[in-house]
Formats: C-alpha cells, structure tokens, sequence
C-alpha cells in the first residue's frame, strides 16, 4: 500500500458521546456519501436549512461515518469516512461531497439536483450525477444519471490520471448509467420502504435491484434495514438534529426586569451613592442567576462586569444587566458599560448609550435599537477602581474522570471502536495560571506494538507507544494574560499530548469593533519515550504558525487560516470553514495542504453542541464535541495541548454577541 | 374546577393548529385531556380591586405557565403587565403584543390600523379580515417575521368566568393563515358593546403557540 493510501487510512475518529441529553428530531435516510440518499443512489430533494445528519452504515465488508449539513436551501454538504475489506485488507476513504438542487419542486414539475460525491479525488467511491424527483403523496421517485460509483466504476482513474491535493477533470468522465429509487412512506405510522436500481457495484454479482424498511422510533432516529444490489445485508443507523431547533423552550425562567426610561419619574435624579446602586443590582440580578464581579460608578458611568454561570448569551445578559441599570442608575448616568469576561481575560467592553437605550424597548425594532446604542470597546488592561473588584481567587483543584469512545483508525484498520478512560486533574492558581495533567487507559482494542521507526517521524509511528497502560497523556502548565487591550498571549509547557512535549508561547490580537483576529504559535517540542510515562527521543521540532479567524457575514460563517512550519517542517495550510450558531452550536469541516504531501486532501468535520440546547430549562454551560477526520499524517501535522488562545476566546467574538442580540431585551 | 376545565379546554383548541368552529369549541371544552399539566394560580380579586390595579391572568398551555401580572408601564398604545418572577405581557387593548417568561418570547406585533382586537372595537364594527405581523428573536439584530391573515367570525352570545366574575359575551374566532401556509386560531369573548375582551387565547409564535389572556381588571388610562 503506498504512502498516499496509508494517510488516508490514518484518519483519527474520534466521536465523543458524552452524557448531554441531546435528543435528535425528525429522522431521514443517509446514504455511504451523507447526501440524502436512498440505499446508495441519491435522492433528488433537501432537508430543512441547517438540518445537520449523523449516520452509521453497516455491512459485512464495509463500514461507514457520514455527516451531512443542509448549509443553504438549495446546497447539501456532506463528509464521508468509509471502510472497505478488501482482499488485501481494509481500505479507508475520506470523502467530501455536494448536492446542489437546481431546481426546487413545484406542483407540476420536479426538483433536479447535482450532486459531486467524493470531490477532489479520482478514487475509490468517487461519482457524480444529476437527478430529478417528484413527490406524489406518500410517495417520492427520483431518478438520474450518474457516473463512476453510480456507473459501477469504482476504483478510477478516469481522468489523466494525475495524483495531487485536488483533482478534477475525472469529473462526468466515463461511462454513465441510469439509476432511479423510490420512497414510500407506508400506511403504518413512521414506517417507510426504499426500492432502489444502480450500477453500484457492492461485489461482484450485479443485481441492480435493493430495497430496505426504515423506522422512525422518535423524531431525530432513523432505523434502516436494507439488502444492496448484491444481496447483501446492511443496516444503516440515522440521527438528525437541527441546531435552530431547541428541544427545550427558552425563555422559561425568570422574565426580564422591566425597563425604566430616564424620563419616567420613577428613576430618581439625587445622586444616590454607588454602595446603594451597587446592592439593588446585585440584589435583583441574582434572581437571574447574574453575579456582579466588579462595579464601579463615577459621574456620568456605571461600570459592571457581570457573570452568569447558566446563561451563554452575553447578549441577554447584557440586557438584563441594563434593565436593572435602568431603575436603579440615577439620571445623570448617562452609560453603562458591561464589560465580558472569560476565563482569564476581560473580553470587551459593551458601551450601551443610556439616551439611545430609552427609545428600544417594546419597539418592533428594539433589538436593533439597542444594538445601535451600543459600541465595542477593548477592555482596560486596569479596570476603573470601583467599590467591587473580583477577590483573589483562591487556588482550586478540580479532577474527574471522563470515559470517551472512539472510532479509531489511527491504531486501527477500519471502524473499530476503541474506549479511553481519561482521568483529569488541573490546579488552577488563578484564572490566568493554571496546571493540569491526564492519565489515559485503552480499555477497549488494544493496539499491537510496533518497533520504533529508524527515520523520524511526526506522526506515524503512533503504534510504537506501548499499549495496554496507564499513560500519562499530558502534563501541562499554562499562563494566559494581556499583553495590551485586545492583545491576548500565552505562555505554555510541559507535556502536550502522547507524542511530544516542550514549551509553547502565542500572541492574538482581535480589535474590538472587527469581526476577526489575528494569531501566531511558536512551539518547540521533542518526541516524547515510546516507553513510559517521562522523558523523550532523540528526536526535536519547531513549528510557527500564523492564524486568521474571520466571521463572515451575517449567516455565522467563520473561517480559520492556519499557516506555516508544521511538524515535519513542512510549510503547510489548514483550512476551518465552519457556521457558528447564536445558541452555541458550531458545524465545521477542515482541511490542510502541506508543500509535502502529493496526495488527496483530507477533510474532517467537527460538531459541538452546547447543553443549553438541550437542557430542559434551556440555560447551561458546557457540552458535547464531536470531531472526525481531518489533516492526518506526518506532513501538516501541528502538536494538540498547547492551549491555543482562540478556543478561549471564540465565545466572545463580536459577531457572536451580535448574533445572539436578538434575546438583548429577553 | 370549572375555571380549570375551561382553560384546559381553551388550550387544547391553542394546541390544535386547525380550523375551529363554535362545535369544536364545545368539544373541546368537554375533553381537556390532551393538553399538559397547568397549575391556575389562585387570585385575590378583592385585594386586586382595593388596591386599583389593573390585572390580568396569562396562562401558557404549551409550557405549562401561569402568572397573575399586573399593569406597571403605558408606553406607547401598549399596557405593560408584569407578574411574579418578572414574567409578563404588553397589551394593546386584546391584542398580545409582546410577552415574557412563558416560552419563545414574542418579541412584537404589527398589526393592521383597524385591528379590533387592538383597538378594543365593538364586535358590530369587526372588519371581515386583519393582518398581523409577528417578530420572533432569531439571529442577530432583526427579528424573525411571521406574517398571517385572519378571518374573524363573531358567533353567539354566552358567559365568561373570570375570577369570579360572570360577563356576558361574544364568542369570536379568528382564523388564521400565515405566509408559510401554517394555521392556527385565536379565540376571544369580547363585550358586545364596549368591545372590552374578557378572555383571549391568541397564537404567539410557532413555539410558544397560543397563550391565554384572562382580564380580572381592565387597565383604565384614566
């Protein structure tokens, strides 16, 4: 097997489930691409926007993990990580796919979609087509033309031939063949039938015809059952969420505190002292499970930075913040400023113009008004002296232990599930220091230990560390702080992760009133022992990468450039395109381009998802990440652990507190 | 317990999403059985009256919330309610404009200039049809928008209990449509002659569904 093919095989799958409740909706069938599919041929509609789709497909001699995301009306975007046995062995793929719908349905005509599955590589699963649909009742048709996977090529090439990052003029080149499919959505409640005809070959009978049940025990879960067109068995299991959709309904708890204009005679015009300003606020704003860590009061300014431990929408704290400003501010405060922190930094200051304020709330428009009465400010390196500051903090020793299970194809050949037990510990001397370590147990597949490679290696040689211990993960300590108003930095050491260890710095810089920032990541690390917990190989790397982060628009795209001297000292780039949602969620697919590696790209796909969405009151920190593929092997390689300062700070974008304004007065 | 009934009932009509005529009403009054669990929160319309407020009760059947507000701001041609934990309503006359606390908020309506529910008209005076734009918070700065059309019938006469209080009504529905071809109805007992509704139970948004406006003492400017 060459070198390009063993990349692709060291995809790292790691699907977290941790114990959120997030509980799916509606169900829909997903196919090997994560196109919305019949059996193995697509189908020729969309699902809701932001519909987002997990799905495992199971036969004898393959095995799949497929994401698919509606990221428009009329655009289907899908990842795809499938496992083939082969004769030889088990083959991985890595493919990144699109459907895009030309045509929309209407009631005398069909849909029309084109779809490119597997885009970039001439390879094994690689296809495209173009397909019609009409929905008659309970019945949906589609039928099209496809080529390579659809028209039994499987393997390609059918271009020139020409390996690289991205190739392309394989694509609707070849033979063709006709395919078609039919969904119909059964007299029993939550029941469908799927018959198929394709050329996709599934070995080496050519049946043409399959056909499955599907079941739908509860919204968001889609069993399926099937026989492909070579008689054999599969079954295919469906979850589908939509980050828009919360299963919890917000705004349950407290309501707001009403506004109280200047004007109204209730706000009263004698200086009333900061210390009574200062107890009525905290006062109510603990009802809403707001505290107040600093607060300072001068002529015409109150200065609060609040925090809320279950509410991840600054916005909405914010405005409850101002509401309760607004009855209790004597009229010559003419500005509030709400300062966000995060961790160890004070992340903006949110100017909110009093005047201006006044004139929103209970207008159709009040989310607007108040976002035009506000402006961004970086935080001070020294907050205004006031009558409350944050107490030292006392250092902390938090630990727990955190089961994780993990598609791995890293230490494995295919689908293979593998179990982690992580056992965490981290002393926090202050918000901005802090010390943590990892130990890890593989309690679930071992790996077979391998001998060390003779030439050094970034990455491949994960099989030489030897299995079947207690390992120490990591073993870290970090330092963040300000280096200037919105110039963030970081310090870190110790051991980052498996493979390496060594010292770490990085600086960002994110101006306040802009919707990106800038980083750069200086690192040097040496190979850790294969044997036991301490010490290192004979073997250093340097790697310095500059950042971009980016939100563009106004739909919560973002997008992340990561270039420079990776760990092979390759030059290599990586790229984060990704949707960022104002309840927290985040949809992002990756890939990378290193000067060194003449193979396909990889992608991956992460999905995070935060516990308010789920949570039954709607409120909550934390949740659940999952990520899958991605930039793998030695070349555009980066070390994991360092604490990279963005992961911190992405929360507080401005464009994120803008995308959640829309709860500012709830 | 009487009370109770009645509000599950008009609750499940909320819930239903259908066309609704004066024999569903009915039949929906005799089984409440589909609609979640409400506590109706006991009120004092002794102390309500001696203190001269101006209060409603709002009951939230797809949340399960209730709360007794009282009128605390007039901004605008909206009566601002507030109850116990904050939660709360503006009112324009009938009509919901704005709540608080009892599920997916609804952030304001935009409604035709002759809205009789807005305006407090006598039923006699109704407009055959309105049109009624609701804001949702969704992302960023601008409000989602929902726009529907409503017909109104104005039916018979019967009795309201509220609090204690017995008024003699209209039945009146509104049936409405909105952009996206979504359905759902309103239903409002409205004074024949002063066109002061007693009891209201009206679409808020797709989420939060319809919600349940029962007038123990009407806001009076004067």
């Amino acid at each position: 097997m060459d070198r390009v093919v063993q990349d692709r095989k060291k995809q790292v799958w790691s699907l977290v489930f941790c114990a959120a409740a997030v509980v799916p909706q509606t169900g829909a069938a997903e196919g090997p691409s994560g196109l919305l599919t019949a059996i193995d041929t697509p189908r020729a509609f969309d699902r809701a926007v932001d519909d987002l789709t997990i799905a495992f497909d199971f036969r004898e001699d393959y095995r799949a993990l497929t994401f698919g995301f509606q990221a428009t009306e009329r655009l289907q975007i899908a990842l795809a990580l499938p496992t083939y046995d082969d004769p030889g062995g088990s083959v991985g793929d890595n493919d990144l796919s699109f459907a895009f719908n030309v045509i929309g349905e209407g009631r005398n005509w069909p849909s029309l979609s084109i779809g490119l599955v597997g885009l970039g590589e001439d390879d094994r699963g690689a296809g495209e087509y173009v397909v019609a649909g009409k929905t008659f009742g309970p019945v949906s048709v589609s039928a099209g033309l496809g080529w390579g996977r659809f028209a039994g090529d499987f393997d390609g090439p059918r271009g020139s031939g020409e390996e690289g990052p991205f190739v392309a003029d394989y694509l609707f080149a070849g033979e063709s063949a006709g395919f078609a499919n039919l969904v119909w959505q059964t007299p029993i409640e939550k029941l469908s039938a799927t018959l198929e005809y394709s050329d996709v070959p599934n070995g080496t009978e050519d049946i043409t015809y399959a056909a499955g049940l599907s079941y739908v025990p509860f919204d968001g879960l889609t069993l399926t059952g099937y026989v492909d067109n070579d008689g054999n068995a599969g079954a295919r299991l469906g979850f589908l969420l939509n980050p828009t959709q919360p299963e919890a309904q917000p705004n349950i708890a407290r309501g707001p505190f009403p506004y109280v204009e200047t004007t109204s005679g209730r706000v009263t015009r004698n200086a009333q002292s900061p210390a009574a300003v200062l107890a009525v606020l905290e006062e109510r704003l603990e009802k809403d499970g707001i505290t107040v860590e600093r607060f300072a009061m001068g002529e015409t300014t109150i200065d609060v930075t609040p925090r809320s431990a279950t509410d991840t929408n600054f916005a909405r704290v914010t405005g409850r913040v101002a509401r309760v400003l607004s009855g209790v501010a004597p009229s010559q405060i003419t500005t509030f400023r709400i300062t966000q922190t995060d961790g160890p930094f004070d992340a903006h200051v949110i100017v909110l113009d009093r005047a201006a304020l006044d004139e929103a709330p209970s207008r159709p428009d009040a989310a607007l008004r108040a976002w035009n009465a506000a402006t961004f400010e970086a935080a001070p390196l020294t907050p205004p002296a006031g009558l409350k500051a944050p107490e030292p903090a006392a250092p902390r020793l938090t630990y727990g232990i955190a089961p994780s299970v993990k598609v791995d194809a890293l230490t494995s050949d295919n689908l293979e599930l593998t179990g982690v037990l992580n056992a965490n510990a981290s002393y926090v001397l202050s918000p901005q220091t802090r010390f943590a370590g990892r130990l890890g147990y593989r309690f679930l597949n071992q790996w077979e230990q391998i001998d060390p490679p003779t030439e050094p290696v970034a990455r491949s040689d994960a099989r030489a560390y030897e299995p079947d211990i207690i390992f120490l993960d990591a073993l870290t300590a970090q330092h963040r702080f300000t280096l200037a108003p919105a110039v963030y930095g970081r310090v870190s050491a110790g051991y980052f992760e498996r493979a390496y260890g060594g010292v770490s710095a990085e600086v960002l810089w994110r101006p306040p009133s802009q919707n990106v920032a800038f980083g750069v990541e200086a690192t040097y690390v040496r190979k850790r022992a294969y044997e036991g917990w301490f010490g290192f190989e004979d073997q250093d790397a340097t790697t310095l990468i500059g950042s971009v982060y980016a939100n563009i628009g106004r739909g919560g795209t973002f997008m992340i450039v990561d270039a420079g001297q990776h760990l092979a000292g390759d030059t290599a780039v990586d790229l984060t395109l990704g949707r960022a949602y104002a309840n927290g969620w985040r949809v992002a697919a990756t890939t990378g381009w290193s000067e060194e590696r003449d193979g396909a790209l990889s992608f991956g796909a992460e999905i995070a998802i935060p516990l308010a969405w789920s949570s039954a009151d709607g409120t909550g920190a934390g949740g659940t990440t999952i990520a899958v593929g991605g930039p793998t092997g030695d070349y555009g390689s980066r070390v994991r652990g360092t604490g990279r300062l963005y992961d911190l700070l992405r929360g507080t974008d401005r464009r994120r507190i803008e995308d959640g304004w829309g709860e500012f007065w709830n | 317990m009487e009370l109770g009934k009645t509000l599950l009932a008009l609750g499940a009509l909320a819930l239903s999403g259908c066309s609704v005529s004066f024999t569903d009403l009915k039949d929906a009054l005799l089984s409440p059985d589909t609609v979640p669990e409400m506590t109706i929160p006991a009120v004092n319309r002794a102390a309500i009256e001696s203190a001269d407020l101006a209060a409603v009760m709002i009951l939230s059947p797809t949340t399960g919330i209730s709360s007794v507000a009282v009128a605390v701001q007039l901004r605008d041609a909206g009566v601002i309610y507030n109850g116990n934990d904050n939660r709360g309503v503006t009112l324009q006359k009938g009509l919901i404009y704005q709540t608080l606390g009892f599920g997916t908020n609804l952030q304001a309506v935009l409604t035709t200039p002759d809205d009789p529910i807005a305006l407090g008209t006598p039923p006699a005076a109704w407009p055959d049809t309105v049109t009624r734009t609701y804001l949702i918070a969704g992302r960023g700065t601008r409000y989602d928008e929902i726009t529907a059309t409503c017909q109104l019938t104005v039916g018979g006469a019967t009795e309201v209990t509220v609090v204690g209080v017995t008024h003699r009504v209209l039945e009146a529905v509104e049936q409405c449509e909105t952009d996206t071809g979504e359905s759902f109805n309103n239903i409002h007992y409205v004074d024949a002659r002063s066109g002061q509704i007693w009891r209201s139970s009206q679409w808020t948004g797709p989420v939060q569904q319809n919600v349940q406006i029962d007038v123990i003492e009407p806001f009076d400017a004067n």
